[in-house]
């Protein structure tokens, strides 16, 4: 079901145009990661999507309704944003009434807000700390408690701006459990990371952004391993296709480009096989 | 808020204002301030704004002053407004003279930081004998206000994500949003201050107690005669208003307006 449709959209910062003619269709249920270089608009479009940033031209619809004709507070019920830098979002005196805020905003009654408020610390990994102040966390913790903030009150889509960003690995691997886990609930979900290597394990569609634009989007596997169009937002290309790249240029060509360790080890398995048989 | 604050932003540009001393725009400022405060009727203040204006054209900054004052209006309706409900007599001639006062301070401002640079601005205060510290501590702060409005803006964007409206409700319920803005804000440029004070120490900041500055600042043909023009004002004004000739004249101005 398509649930963002953004139709040729324009905006400029006093003059300075941000985006150019951007048209994307974000679906209930898929995880659409939106990369590119830097300023080339990744954060500009997604303020579009819950409201904050208006198109100057063309249109952003949230589950049909206009953004121009709605509210912010009406469109965040449907649309949950966390922003790139948690020290910009956290207020409360403690994690636990830092994630009951949204909830009590959206008028959600406090047994229920609690109950969820609990699923999200224990999803997130922070039910330890939750009568500690948001201020004392680390910032992998910050990091987590602002998207727990968000999913406390449940939006249709969940907009993530830089969610690896400050992360170790093992918590890479929580968030990336937390996106599958929204999506097997049939949410959809909105990255925008500079994370190649999380995106090609996250993403079922990657958007390129360069210069306002969408230069390329598409099916995760087909975008990331097309190195070309990689190198155009100034990105470096996943290491699996990249290996599959430099055993092509000795002259061993895998029959399927892989995007995944696991691809890649089933290339080689099949490569290896037909040169045994041999 | 940010376009109030355009007015004092610096603008580059190659003018001959531009490429005065910053000690003799100081003088400049004093003088035109002092001239806003002496003179008390919408008409002479018109001229100084005139004044004002043509100072701005030689800087080529007009335009930029012209499009930042959209930012001012709502003070100066303001000023006009409360002065205007609040006076006994000489509603009108008054009202104006108090808003032209503030546009004729504001703009003589204006002058001064559009065409000045924080860091010329820091050579001067420290030439003139302020210790490295404060002139940092000034320039910085004059440096860090666009960052403080972004970042005021990200936080309000990051809040009405979570479903604030920041402008409903009463009163009371407003003022305790810009609670919920300004502690994220605060405990931020805090955080940030910091970093900035461990990265300045470790740029070797205070390494040295006194600092040979790089550009030597010399006053030369054009600052002597700002600041001779300056002076000339300040005598004139000071003379016309000590001697009762202001009067007068403010008095004449009063009986005939209508």
């Amino acid at each position: 079901m398509e649930a963002i449709v953004v139709e040729d959209v324009y905006f400029s910062y006093d003059g300075v145009p941000a985006l150019r003619g951007v048209s994307l269709t974000v679906r209930s249920g898929e995880v659409l990661a939106i990369m590119g270089e830097n300023g080339a608009g990744k954060t500009t479009l997604i303020k579009h999507f819950n409201g904050l940033l208006k198109p100057e031209k063309g249109r952003v619809l949230v589950f049909g309704i206009d953004t121009r004709e709605a509210s912010v507070a009406q469109l965040a019920r449907r649309v949950g944003v966390v922003f790139q830098n948690p020290d910009h979002q956290l207020f409360a005196e403690s994690v636990e009434e830092e994630v009951l805020f949204a909830m009590k905003n959206m008028g959600l009654p406090l047994d229920v807000a609690r109950e969820r408020c609990e699923q999200v610390l224990k999803l997130m990994g922070l039910e330890k700390h939750r009568h500690r102040s948001p201020y004392s966390l680390s910032v992998g913790e910050r990091k987590r408690l602002a998207i727990a903030a968000v999913l406390g009150y449940g939006p249709d889509i969940v907009v993530l701006d830089e969610p690896t960003a400050g992360q170790d690995f093992l918590n890479k691997c929580k968030i990336g459990g937390v996106i599958a886990a929204l999506k097997a609930e049939g949410r959809g979900i909105v990255i925008v990371t500079h994370d190649v290597e999380f995106a090609a394990q996250v993403a079922d569609r990657v958007a390129l952004m360069a210069g306002g634009r969408i230069v390329r989007v598409g099916p995760a596997h087909e975008v990331l391993t097309d190195e070309e169009a990689i190198r155009e937002v100034r990105l470096l290309s996943p290491q699996v296709p990249c290996t599959a790249c430099m055993l092509r240029e000795r002259g061993i060509t895998l029959t399927n480009t892989p995007l995944l360790p696991g691809e890649l080890y089933l290339e080689l398995v099949r490569l290896l096989r037909r040169q045994a048989m041999r | 808020m940010s376009r109030v604050l355009d007015v004092f932003r610096f603008k580059r540009r190659d003018s001959t204002i531009h490429a005065l001393d910053p000690r003799s725009k100081f003088v400049l400022l004093v003088a035109l301030s002092a001239a806003s405060l002496i003179l008390a009727d919408p008409v002479t203040l018109l001229a100084l704004l005139a004044l004002e204006a043509a100072i701005l054209r030689a800087a080529r900054c007009l335009g930029d002053w012209l499009a930042s004052l959209r930012g001012l209006l709502l003070m100066l309706a303001v000023i006009f407004a409360l002065n205007y409900l609040t006076l006994p007599s000489h509603k009108l001639f008054t009202s104006l003279a108090m808003t032209m006062r503030f546009l004729d301070l504001a703009t003589a401002f204006s002058i001064f930081f559009l065409t000045t640079t924080p860091d010329e601005l820091a050579t001067a205060l420290e030439a003139s004998g302020l210790p490295r510290d404060y002139t940092l501590m000034f320039t910085m702060s004059l440096r860090f206000v666009p960052t403080l409005a972004r970042d005021l803006q990200t936080v309000a964007d990051a809040l009405k994500s979570r479903g604030l409206e920041l402008e409903k409700g009463g009163l009371r319920k407003r003022l305790r949003n810009y609670v919920y803005l300004l502690v994220p804000l605060i405990i931020y440029e805090l955080r940030r201050s910091l970093m900035v004070a461990e990265a300045l120490e470790a740029r070797g900041f205070g390494a040295v107690r006194k600092v040979e500055p790089y550009y030597e600042l010399k006053l030369g043909g054009r600052d002597y005669a700002v600041i001779m023009f300056s002076c000339a004002l300040i005598t004139f004004l000071a003379y016309l208003s000590l001697s009762g000739h202001y009067g007068a004249l403010l008095n004449e101005m009063l009986a005939h307006w209508p």
